[in-house]
């Protein structure tokens, strides 16, 4: 009697003949997520069957196959040869003892002497008349213990569904360049991009000296949480002091944010061609500050010529946001106190409205290309 | 790089270090033992404490070892205020107030007295919050933001004029082995450090007058007298003998060389950006500065890249941004937002102060050029 881990899989059956495909990102993305503890994995049709582990690590590989994409849900099962004596021995490990239940068997193999509703009736007696606690509830019952006759002559036993992180497997739905800063929100808009199968790059602004070593720490621990999902990705850190100096000398105080930020997705539309990303991710809520106007939304898309920016976030509250944020682990790591663009240079009365054609005005100022081109040669990236 | 930050800790001496590491080594064995060679561990250990104690206080007081000049403020407060009022400084150490602080929590009255806007203690004040309930007074001897130096024989004695059963404590950190200090009997506790003065780290001391009675906040093996369970750090307590030794021996030559260097700073900042915020009669080890209208972290950073470290009290942090101690001071936001810290070791050459002297200038011309 084996312990292995089922792992099924959502959404990829929607997807006709490009299954295959999706099917194997899935696998290589489940591979990924075990990397370090020794294992195999099988995939007879419609699901994944994860063995040959040792048993004492059962609760980290669930953890970690929790946070994969496009994982639906997970059991850990006993793998029987397909014999009703084995099999019931198997039951009495993963079935209650007390409370209502129902047995529900699924046979692949039509050569097993009975089918499924003689299963149920047969294991379902013999389980009653041993726990006399039990009773049979088959419409609502409080366990159900699952049976599944596979083909290849062995059988499943479990109890349990476990949910899965939903979604599609990353890497199936293209590359994306998040905008990843230190705060709450864009952790939770890249777990969620990430969640529809898009591979990330994150790229992070600072502007050392007026930001410390402690706030750029905090950014790639919210990077290393953000990878656990995402089997990897690149971190991209790129200096924006000077970009700030200049925008705080030459124009409007109360345009440091939309200018600082037009900055940033040209930065960032620059780094996304480069690697071969398609588009810009940011954590922008509609509203939640200055900068987050749909005016502000409009000055900053201007200067992305050749993308889209994918706002996941952008009709969330911050209620909601911190709620993911906790689920996803990353709000303990994002309220650490540091500042992540510093307020030495933050307006008092940051422009909440702003006029394309000012600041496109204020901009001609600057030497826009020239302080693009310092600041990528400050990047440096880190593989996560 | 030029070390100027040594109020946060000071490099090892390396010859204490040398002297000592048998004790880590060999003579690894634990002072309790009955057997020969524990007991001589033991003994080592006695003359360390004796020796220790000799530097600063008279007979009529007694040493006990603690693991850190913050286990020790600990030990005095959580021992000596449970019931009626503590009254503190609001130049305290964080290790005393938030002590102080975790005792109101528990019940205990505390009362704040106000500062001067060098970081002394406003002793009028200070008396004025004594009443009949007040079981323990903890005043700091030398601020360690501000250098700033409390006369705690005088307020001391003010205290036991005013009721001789109230406690007194001070945290002496910034004091022992820096400037000349002898116990008077109207203080009962003084907590030391051992790494302010070339110790190294895990070992500070208590110094307790000898009829006063303490509380242990350890219990366990009854080391100390009961008064602080757990095996010594006999490697830790024999390194602090030495280098205490080394300190105390050149203690009035080295407060002349580093007088000299802190008036060199005080003279050579450029006064349109920076302002001296220590007062002239504070411990010349310490001196605190602010660029106003400038971040102190900022400056830190640039600073460090010129390969100067100095210590800040600011930081770019949305909590605790200001420290404490400046506000209580008196400054504003602005000014306490510019503050640096830099402190002094006696082993510093002439020319590192004059390079840190220079890069200040320069970084803090640079910076408000920069976000002028």
């Amino acid at each position: 009697m084996e312990r292995v881990i089922i792992v099924r899989y959502c959404e990829i059956h929607l997807k006709g003949k490009n299954r295959g495909y999706f099917e194997r990102i899935f696998m290589n993305n489940l591979e990924k997520a075990l990397t370090g503890i020794r294992h195999e994995i099988r995939r007879p049709s419609g699901r994944y069957i994860v063995e040959a582990f040792d048993p004492s690590r059962t609760e980290e590989i669930i953890a970690r196959l929790c946070k994969v994409f496009g994982t639906h849900t997970l059991s850990v099962a006993y793998q029987v040869p397909a014999d009703l004596e084995e099999i019931y021995r198997a039951v009495q490990l993963v079935a209650p003892q007390s409370g209502s239940f129902k047995v529900q068997a699924n046979r692949a193999d039509k050569r097993f002497p009975l089918h499924s509703m003689q299963i149920n009736a047969e294991i379902g007696g013999r389980l009653l008349a041993e726990r006399p606690a039990l009773c049979v509830d088959v419409h609502v019952p409080q366990n159900t213990v699952y049976i599944d006759i596979r083909e290849n002559g062995t059988a499943l036993v479990f109890s349990e569904l476990i949910k899965g992180a939903g979604g599609m497997p990353v890497g199936t739905s293209g590359r994306g360049m998040l905008l990843l800063s230190g705060g709450i929100d864009s952790p939770v808009a890249g777990h969620m991009i990430a969640k529809r199968g898009m591979k990330l790059d994150c790229i992070h602004f600072h502007s050392y000296p007026y930001t410390n070593m402690q706030a750029r720490e905090k950014v790639t621990e919210l990077a290393r949480i953000l990878a656990q999902y995402t089997g990897g990705l690149e971190l991209h850190v790129i200096r924006v002091t000077h970009i700030q100096e200049a925008i705080h000398k030459n124009c409007p105080e109360e345009m440091m944010i939309t200018l600082l930020r037009r900055f940033m997705m040209r930065i960032a539309e620059q780094l996304a061609c480069r690697v071969g990303a398609q588009c810009i991710v940011t954590g922008e809520s509609l509203g939640q500050v200055a900068s987050q106007t749909v005016e502000g939304m409009t000055s900053s898309n201007a200067v992305v010529r050749s993308m889209p920016v994918l706002r996941p976030l952008v009709g969330f509250d911050k209620t909601e946001i911190i709620e993911r944020s906790r689920a996803i682990g990353t709000f303990e790591t994002s309220i650490l106190p540091y500042e992540d663009c510093c307020t030495v240079f933050l307006p008092k009365h940051p422009l909440i409205r702003p006029e394309l054609k000012k600041v496109e005005a204020a901009e001609d100022r600057l030497d826009v290309s020239a302080l693009i081109e310092e600041a990528m040669a400050s990047l440096e990236t880190l593989s996560i | 790089m030029i070390y100027l930050d040594n109020a946060a800790t000071t490099a090892p001496d390396s010859e204490a270090v040398s002297a000592a590491i048998k004790y880590l080594q060999e003579q690894f064995y634990n002072p309790s033992a009955l057997y020969g060679a524990g007991f001589a561990v033991h003994q080592a250990m006695e003359e360390a404490r004796k020796n220790l104690l000799a530097k600063i206080a008279p007979d009529g007081f007694e040493w006990i070892f603690t693991a850190s000049g913050s286990e020790a403020d600990n030990q005095a407060l959580f021992s000596s205020a449970r019931r009626g009022n503590l009254v503190t400084t609001e130049g305290e150490h964080a290790a005393v107030y938030r002590a102080a602080k975790e005792l109101e929590n528990r019940g205990i009255e505390v009362r704040f007295a106000k500062l001067r806007a060098d970081g002394s203690v406003d002793s009028d004040d200070l008396i004025s919050k004594l009443d009949a309930k007040t079981s323990l007074v903890s005043v700091i001897h030398v601020n360690n933001e501000t250098g700033a130096i409390n006369d705690i024989a005088q307020i001391s004695s003010k205290v036991k004029a005013y009721r001789p059963n109230i406690a007194f404590h001070s945290d002496g950190v910034q004091a022992f082995g820096k400037i000349p200090v002898v116990l008077p009997r109207t203080i009962d506790l003084y907590s030391v450090s051992a790494h302010k003065i070339g110790g190294i780290r895990g070992v500070g001391g208590l110094i307790k007058r000898k009829s006063f009675s303490l509380h242990p906040l350890i219990f366990g093996g009854g080391q100390e007298n009961g008064l602080r369970s757990g095996t010594e750090n006999t490697f830790a307590i024999k390194q602090f003998e030495f280098a205490a030794a080394h300190k105390f021996a050149s203690l009035e030559q080295d407060l002349k060389r580093v007088r000299v260097w802190n008036e060199r700073v005080r003279q050579g900042l450029n006064p349109e950006i920076f302002e001296i915020l220590s007062s002239e009669g504070a411990s010349p080890y310490i001196l605190s500065v602010t660029a106003r209208g400038l971040r102190g972290e900022v400056l830190l950073h640039m600073l460090d890249d010129a390969g100067i470290q100095v210590g800040t009290g600011s930081a770019c942090s949305s909590k605790n941004r200001y420290s404490r101690v400046m506000l209580a001071c008196g400054l504003d936001e602005c000014r306490a937002d510019g503050v640096l810290r830099l402190s002094f070791s006696a082993r510093q050459k002439d020319q590192e102060i004059e390079e840190a002297l220079q890069a200040m200038n320069a970084c803090a011309a640079s910076l408000k050029e920069r976000t002028r």
